[in-house]
């Protein structure tokens, strides 16, 4: 049980500076998950936490106390790493064994603690052979087995299932939510996946160059964006986004807000013509590009009978539409979106 | 008849040739042993004979007894161990520091390092004989054994393994709350034990084999490895002793070869991974 | 945060990090000291000495400045003699290594027992002491009862005198040098050949490439970095022989087999010149690192790097 607390961190690479000034609280006992595109600092802010990777200014604070400068064995954190960091000659035992041993925890505790966490996450039976002879799904279980053997107040993950089959990362993600959840202790996870993103966190946090973009809940970010970085960062296909109008504000919608047909329809608040120009049949829907006069676009619709080549009519409601201004954030007074929308129909009319 | 018979017969020949080659590349260890167990006069006699009348051990009974060779060999065994040794207590941490720490001067202490393997023993010797002499250590194996203190290329080698070693290893180790000299002995050390293996093996071939340095370090019997006696059965005037001096090199030679014999895919693959790098 | 708070904090920070920061040193520092007191002193020693007539049973001193180097490059003539040798040893050796080293690699190179059975025993004369080949090959040399000379009487050939001549002398020991390192040789260049992806070589049968290019073309260019770390080897160390010389010739006949290291060897422990020894010391090291500058300005650029 835990709450990390970043005030004002800062950490560079010599004069490369990766975070500047970062303020960001992790709330105790939440999932949270650290997601962003590479170089965005996720990574960094991890090893913080672990003090493996010491910040180059400001506090680090763990349940208040500033662990800024502790030892990383001394944190109480244990890390699961994205290439699993096993000790590959030692034993699954002796890999689970080697911190406890380290903080002289007595034999007879060592080995309950042990056949506790071996069963847990099914390694009994292989407690006595070597890492190579196992498999990726496997050694990522050691992973975790000799993370949890510590009972940590913060369990740390990066990128943990990266290096599994597509198959085994799906289960793997059900089994550590579930982990989790008995647990009940706070996760931080790192990814660049925003799937894997979206379906475990309590709570995102999604970065760029070292910034955090935006802190949320995942159905906020999805549907709330605060500007065009998560908007498009979030989600597949990102979402459409056009520059209109003197003041170059945007608008943007998802691709699956969208509604195609080959009639114009009156009541649509949003509407253009297109043609199609790709078409991607991907089993439960069908993803088409179209272009209409303000760029391209991405639909995803269920129904699957456009043609390529085919003219269409795309068609939106007024909530299903999000306005950003000329930086990228996103404009949420009602005066200036009705604004825009008055812009934006002027433009087309134009 | 079948293809791959076919094939192997076609092959044949260029097999036969390939083994009479090996045979004759081999042929000096063979004349060797048999020499050794040959009597003077049967030696010398013209043309030789390819193998020995009867089984003569006379040689390696006056290498027993009149050579005392034990001594010579206790000595190299002695000066070979301790070599090793002190090669291993003092690269390791060596190899580790500059693997994996980051210091001010480690690029300069470590091109130190790449330098000092190219200076061959052949002109540092004169001032180290000088130093053993002026501290009166000629009479003792140590002018031997200390001038190897620092092995270079092991040094090289093992900050390679170190290296290779990736870095989230030290990391979890970090976080499992071990102390550095835990990490480094216990965790990364077990991973190179390979590299290890392969210095000791290179330390073992080059100080057990080493001519030259004892021949300038040593001055008097009692400190003498094996090396130095064979060259001592060679440097008389008149009728070399053939039987005898092949008897000695196949005392000074043996070790070496039944290591060889019974890890020779081990040493060969050690042997050549120094060449690639 | 308060400034003090801030200042503290940043202080506790340095101290401990001050302490690890030593840690690095202290685990270099034996190997370093090892380096220090027995390569490198020694090294600049030598050149300190070379410019002094000492010798080791009067420990005075006289400096005598260049007089050293005058003496072995343009006075005494046994210098030159020594350097010609080492040069005609070293240009032997090097090129019958590496032709012999590329030859027995491309012979063995398929898998199967016999290949393991021929690198094997070509590799075992390199881990056998060097004054052991020596005398087994001069046993083998032997003018009187040698077997190459029964074998030659056999066929009806004139008998050579090996060691005893000074027109065979160095190619005796030349065949010596080549028969103990061959085989270390081809085993690098045998494990730099199995290194080569072998879609290279589909895709030169697919264009239809006849055996001698695809050698030419492929299999040379792709060993080059190899023979390169062969040929600046194979002149570092010829450059520095010394037991074979020693066990086998001892410099003679004549001053026929004299090379540098056993002159140096020689005037320090036998004629004890130090002056002299350490002089020639000198040159055979900036020899050595001039040749490596020659290499590596010459040849580094036309080498191929995977």
């Amino acid at each position: 049980m835990a709450e990390i607390k970043f005030v004002d961190v800062g950490k560079s690479f010599g004069d490369n500076k990766i975070i500047e000034h970062m303020n960001l609280t992790i709330k105790d006992g939440s999932f949270t998950v650290l997601v962003g595109p590479s170089g965005c600092g996720k990574t960094t802010l991890l090893r913080m936490i672990a003090g493996i990777g010491p910040a180059s200014s400001g506090q680090i604070l763990l349940d208040g106390e500033d662990i800024t400068d502790k030892a990383p064995g001394k944190r109480g954190v244990a890390m699961v790493f994205q290439n699993y960091a096993i000790y590959p000659t030692m034993t699954v035992r002796e890999n689970i064994e080697f911190g406890l041993k380290n903080n002289h925890v007595p034999k007879e505790e060592r080995s309950r603690l042990i056949s506790e966490v071996a069963l847990s996450v099914g390694l009994s039976e292989l407690l006595d052979r070597k890492p190579s002879t196992l498999s990726g799904g496997q050694r990522q279980r050691i992973a975790l087995a000799r993370a949890m053997v510590k009972k940590p107040k913060v369990f740390l993950m990066d990128e943990p299932l990266s290096n599994l089959d597509a198959k085994l990362r799906v289960a793997m993600r059900t089994e550590l939510i579930e982990l989790y959840k008995k647990l009940q202790t706070t996760f931080v996870y790192v990814t660049h996946d925003q799937i894997e993103a979206m379906s475990m966190a309590d709570d995102i946090v999604l970065l760029d160059h070292g910034k955090i973009q935006q802190e949320d809940a995942p159905e906020k970010i999805y549907y709330d964006p605060d500007n065009v970085f998560t908007a498009q960062f979030i989600g597949t296909p990102p979402m459409n986004i056009f520059s209109f109008g003197a003041h170059e504000n945007r608008m943007g919608f998802r691709s699956e807000r969208v509604t195609l047909s080959y009639q114009a329809n009156k009541q649509a608040f949003f509407e253009r013509k297109g043609s199609i120009i790709t078409r991607e049949m991907l089993g439960s829907e069908t993803q088409y590009q179209i272009k209409i006069p303000e760029g391209s676009l991405m639909v995803k619709s269920l129904n699957e009978k456009f043609q390529v080549g085919e003219t269409v009519y795309i068609q939106l409601q007024e909530e299903h539409l999000y306005f950003f201004d000329k930086e990228g954030l996103r404009i949420r007074d009602k005066k200036e979106i009705a604004e825009c929308n008055a812009e934006l129909e002027a433009s087309h009319e134009a | 008849m079948t293809h791959d018979t076919e094939r192997r017969l076609r092959r044949l020949p260029s097999d036969l040739i390939k083994f009479a080659v090996v045979l004759l590349f081999l042929f000096p260890f063979y004349w060797m042993l048999i020499t050794s167990f040959k009597t003077y006069t049967e030696a010398i006699r013209f043309p030789p004979s390819l193998w020995p009348q009867h089984f003569n051990m006379t040689s390696y009974v006056t290498l027993l007894e009149k050579m005392n060779v034990l001594r010579y060999m206790k000595n190299t065994l002695i000066v070979t161990l301790s070599c090793i040794a002190m090669e291993m207590v003092v690269l390791v941490p060596a190899a580790y520091a500059f693997a994996k720490y980051e210091f001010a001067g480690k690029s300069l202490m470590f091109s130190l390092v790449l330098v000092a393997f190219m200076i061959p023993t052949q002109v540092t010797f004169i001032t180290v004989y000088i130093m053993m002499a002026r501290a009166r250590l000629l009479k003792t194996l140590l002018p031997q054994i200390i001038p190897f203190g620092a092995n270079a290329f092991g040094i090289f080698l093992l900050r390679q393994a170190f290296m290779q070693i990736p870095e989230e290893i030290v990391e979890s180790a970090r976080l499992d709350n071990a102390s550095e000299s835990k990490i480094m002995l216990q965790v990364m050390l077990p991973m190179c034990k390979s590299t290890i293996v392969t210095i000791a093996l290179f330390s073992f071939v080059s100080h057990w084999n080493n001519y030259f340095w004892p021949l300038v370090m040593t001055n008097s019997e009692a400190v003498q490895p094996l090396t130095i006696a064979m060259d001592k059965l060679k440097d008389v005037e008149v009728g070399i002793d053939w039987p005898l001096i092949m008897a000695g090199n196949i005392v000074l030679v043996a070790p070496i070869l039944i290591v060889f014999i019974f890890a020779s895919r081990k040493i060969i693959s050690a042997f050549a991974y120094r060449g690639i790098k | 945060m308060k400034r003090k708070e801030k200042q503290q904090f940043v202080e506790h920070r340095l101290g401990e990090r001050r302490l690890s920061r030593f840690i690095p040193y202290l685990m270099v520092a034996p190997a370093m000291v090892f380096l220090l007191v027995f390569v490198f002193y020694p090294m600049l020693n030598l050149l300190y000495l070379s410019f002094f007539e000492y010798n080791l049973v009067n420990p005075k001193k006289k400096f005598v400045g260049f007089e050293n180097f005058r003496n072995i490059l343009f006075v005494k003539t046994d210098f030159r003699a020594c350097f010609y040798n080492t040069a005609i040893y070293t240009v032997s050796v090097v090129i019958l290594l590496i032709l012999f080293a590329v030859m027995v690699a491309v012979w063995c190179k398929d898998k199967g027992w016999l290949n393991d059975f021929a690198t094997t025993a070509f590799f075992t004369p390199h881990i056998i002491a060097m004054i052991s080949c020596g005398m087994i090959w001069a046993w083998l040399m032997d003018e009187n009862a040698g077997v190459l000379n029964a074998v030659l009487s056999f066929f009806h050939l004139p008998t050579l005198r090996w060691l005893n001549s000074s027109k065979t002398a160095m190619l005796s020991v030349v065949i010596v040098s080549v028969w103990k390192s061959l085989g270390y040789y081809s085993l690098i260049v045998l494990s730099a050949l199995e290194a080569i992806p072998a879609e290279i070589y589909e895709a030169a049968a697919l264009d239809n490439t006849p055996k001698r290019r695809e050698f030419f073309k492929i299999t040379l260019p792709m060993l080059s970095p190899q023979l390169f770390f062969l040929l600046i080897t194979i002149t570092i160390n010829s450059f520095k022989v010394f037991d074979t010389i020693r066990v086998m010739t001892n410099g003679g006949p004549g001053s026929s087999t004299d090379v540098i290291s056993f002159y140096i060897y020689r005037y320090a422990f036998i004629h004890f010149r130090i002056g002299i020894a350490s002089a020639s010391g000198v040159v055979l090291m900036l020899v050595l690192i001039i040749l490596t500058a020659v290499y590596f300005k010459g040849l580094s650029k036309k080498v191929y790097y995977q």
